[in-house]
């Protein structure tokens, strides 16, 4: 099971952390403005303790788990050899899916505020070429990626919503009352469900290189999703209020549009589409290794790289053929993703580990 | 692996992205290519629109207007921005948009969702009504000037703040406006001479004209007095600076009012209804100039300039509440003020503000105060009459104070 292409644990959850940064940017704030309205921006803080408590308990089903397997390995311990290659299966064509989703919201999104005579077939070859060549590598060359990356990213977003303080006014911010907090609970859901996103960067288990006695670090990466999903969601909402930010599909880009530095620089939202491109190609490529490491277990393959590019073949399929306009794309978007999303993470998968750690198999 | 990655980044330079033809200049525009927009205006055109754009780029930096209908805003700034003067015209670094009366009447809405829509555009584009004429028009006369028409523009926006004659919002604090109370405020220009933008010479004879008053569903067009226009500067915390002429005594004293400090406070009775709502507005002033003769070092008369300007700011203030509620639109934001302030008292309430809001005591108190009078303490004429020794000026002023 795959111990000479390790990363250490540190590397995974930088890994998570720039991968999920993705989704967190693209769905915040309007999903869960939708929801808490001008208390949205609290949202977050629900969605944390959540993220938290499926930590522990993920972290709590792989503790006896041996050196080198992978939650792809849990599941077939878990379930027995057939039903565990049929979830297995499952979670692969559903993650293979997923991908191409990611893909064409990341086309979507470039048209809709950079690109608008474009088409988004360009964007889905580019992305996927390069993450079928990348997710076909080694799991330590992504990693060392995404951690090379990582001070771009977090420098280059803080530096971004620092900016926009001038514009943020308390009174589109305000009031927030008791009364709201059922409403920041209903909000904190869509932010759980990116953070909970997590669980599939398990079955990279395998990969991971445990030191005798080390525990897991996996709260540095919760806690800066969480901080982003703040960051992002005060600084839209206090800038464009409630109202605006909801009707809008990327509020948050529409605000960095506004930011001017000390009246001097400008129109500084290239940086930030090269963040959500940077995060976008990370995720594809892991989503992407993630699979080829299911179907490596699957199969009993000794080497993953094969399946990469068959998976991205999917992948491009599935981008190009999910939805025909933005519209429909929307209704994948707002409503099945999620909801599909949430079921595997926070119920189906966890389910398993449980159920293989009730029968003693690790 | 390493053959498969250096090949496929080799592909991508070769992917064409938005351009024509095979490059990796995908999103590469030339300079000399491009048509900055600063500014561009938008008028109703019988069913239609009629649009133009001033740009300025190029190597000789020259500047033009263009302009084009169409049966809608979008459809006429498509095409506007397809043929303009031989260049790319770009939006990114738009600063004003200027709209005709009649625009603002009838389709503010659709001015505001291009803005938001267009790729290029910032939501913090400056949002003009140029009363009397079309916008057009002020286009059109600037076109060639010197400073450009772009910097007249911009240059009115400042100066529009600093005179204290209103504030150019912005498309995003309007749209969040209308969006969230229903009601917005745009600042308003209008020609000075029979509504001519020009006068004889050509020259720009244009003058702030307070704010216009507009509602979500656009049934709505008031324009508020100059009067009116202060008192929401002052209740808004919009106010930049303000030069106002105060009868004091037998003088007449210019002071220009800059420090301004705006506390609201709802009151609840204790059946938990909403009695009234106070504010206190705070102002600092200075004295710029004085006409006639007086000692501004005694208090008697510092206290009294203090009164008139407290007096001045007060009606002005109470004139803006007053309109504010006999429209019926609460474009002081009074409602929010409320809710941020007692958000349980208000929800608990359980009233509608439509119903609460037109006959809602609003008491407001202005305290005037005078802080600077420059290096001259006396006015020249009392320095020149009284010869007193700096001991009998020192003994005077502090019996008076």
């Amino acid at each position: 099971m795959g111990k000479v292409d390790g990363i250490t644990q540190r590397q995974l959850t930088v890994l998570i952390f720039v991968s999920l940064l993705s989704p967190m940017i693209r769905i915040l704030p309007t999903s869960a403005v939708v929801f808490a309205g001008r208390a949205a921006w609290l949202a977050p803080l629900p969605a944390f303790l959540l993220g938290r408590l499926l930590l522990a308990a993920m972290d709590a089903f792989g503790k006896n788990v041996p050196e080198g397997a992978g939650l792809a390995d849990m599941t077939e311990l878990a379930l027995g050899g057939g039903l565990g290659r049929a979830f297995n299966v499952l979670t692969a064509l559903w993650l293979t899916f997923y991908a191409g989703f990611v893909c064409r919201s990341a086309a979507e999104r470039l048209l809709a505020t950079v690109y608008p005579n474009g088409s988004p077939a360009v964007f889905i070859v580019v992305m996927l070429l390069v993450a079928v060549a990348v997710g076909a590598g080694s799991t330590k060359a992504l990693s060392r990626t995404a951690e090379v990356l990582m001070p771009i990213l977090v420098g280059v977003l803080a530096a971004v919503l620092l900016s926009a303080l001038p514009d943020v006014s308390a009174e589109r911010l305000l009031p927030v009352t008791l009364q709201d907090g059922k409403r920041v609970l209903y909000g904190s859901l869509p932010v759980f469900n990116v953070l909970a996103g997590f669980v599939y960067f398990l079955y990279l288990g395998g990969r991971v290189r445990k030191k005798p006695g080390a525990r897991p670090r996996r709260f540095p990466w919760l806690a800066g999703l969480t901080a982003v999903a703040l960051g992002v969601t005060f600084f839209t909402l206090g800038t464009i209020g409630e109202h605006l930010a909801v009707s809008m599909e990327n509020a948050f880009f529409i605000v960095i549009r506004n930011i001017k530095v000390f009246g001097v620089v400008e129109r500084v939202e290239a940086v930030v589409v090269a963040v959500w491109v940077v995060t976008d190609f990370i995720f594809v490529a892991a989503l992407l290794m993630i699979v080829s490491e299911i179907w490596r277990t699957v199969t009993g393959a000794k080497k993953r790289a094969a399946f990469a590019a068959p998976t991205g073949v999917l992948a491009g399929a599935a981008a190009f053929f999910i939805a025909e306009g933005v519209f429909d794309f929307q209704k994948w978007s707002d409503v099945l993703i999620p909801a599909i999303n949430l079921s595997f993470a926070l119920v189906l998968i966890p389910l398993v580990c449980a159920v293989g750690k009730l029968r003693k198999k690790y | 692996m390493k053959k498969t990655l250096v090949l496929t980044l080799a592909l991508t330079l070769a992917l064409t992205g938005c351009s024509k033809g095979l490059t990796i200049f995908s999103n590469y525009r030339r300079i000399e290519n491009i048509e900055l927009v600063r500014a561009f205006t938008a008028d109703t055109q019988g069913d239609g629109v009629l649009v133009s754009i001033y740009g300025t780029a190029g190597e000789q930096n020259d500047a033009r207007m263009v302009e084009k209908s169409g049966p809608s805003l979008g459809t006429a700034m498509g095409e506007l921005l397809m043929m303009p003067l031989g260049r790319e015209a770009i939006l990114s670094h738009t600063e004003n948009l200027l709209i005709g009366e009649d625009m603002a009447r009838q389709r503010l809405n659709e001015c505001l969702d291009y803005v938001e829509r267009y790729s290029e555009t910032r939501l913090d584009i400056g949002l003009l009504i140029v009363r009397g004429s079309t916008a057009r028009d002020l286009l059109k006369g600037l076109s060639g000037s010197d400073p450009s028409a772009a910097d007249v523009i911009a240059g009115l926006a400042n100066h529009i703040a600093r005179v204290g004659e209103g504030a150019v919002f912005t498309c995003r604090e309007v749209a969040v406006s209308l969006l969230e109370n229903g009601v917005a405020l745009i600042q308003c220009v209008r020609g000075v001479e029979e509504e001519k933008l020009f006068d004889a010479r050509g020259d720009l004879n244009l003058e702030p004209d307070g704010f216009a008053v507009v509602t979500e569903d656009g049934q709505t067009l008031e324009f508020l007095t100059g009067e009116e226009t202060l008192g929401c500067l002052l209740l808004l915390s919009r106010l930049e600076a303000k030069d106002l002429d105060l009868a004091v005594g037998d003088t007449v004293a210019t002071v220009s009012v800059e420090e301004l400090k705006t506390a609201w406070e709802p009151v609840f009775d204790g059946d938990g209804a909403l009695t009234k709502i106070k504010v206190r507005v705070t102002a600092g002033a200075k004295l710029v100039s004085l006409r006639g003769v007086a000692d501004v070092t005694k208090k008697s008369w510092r206290e009294a300039a203090e009164r008139a300007l407290s007096e001045t700011l007060r009606a002005a203030a109470q004139a803006a509440v007053a309109r504010s509620q006999t429209l019926g639109l609460d474009f002081l934001d009074l409602h929010g003020i409320t809710a941020r302030k007692h958000p349980m008292k208000l929800e608990a309430m359980g009233r509608d503000w439509s119903d609460i809001f037109p006959t809602l005591p609003v008491e407001v108190e202005v305290e005037g105060a005078l802080r600077r009078t420059f290096d001259i303490m006396d006015s020249p004429e009392i320095a020149e009459k009284e010869e007193m020794t700096p001991w009998e000026k020192l003994t005077e002023s502090l019996k008076d104070n």
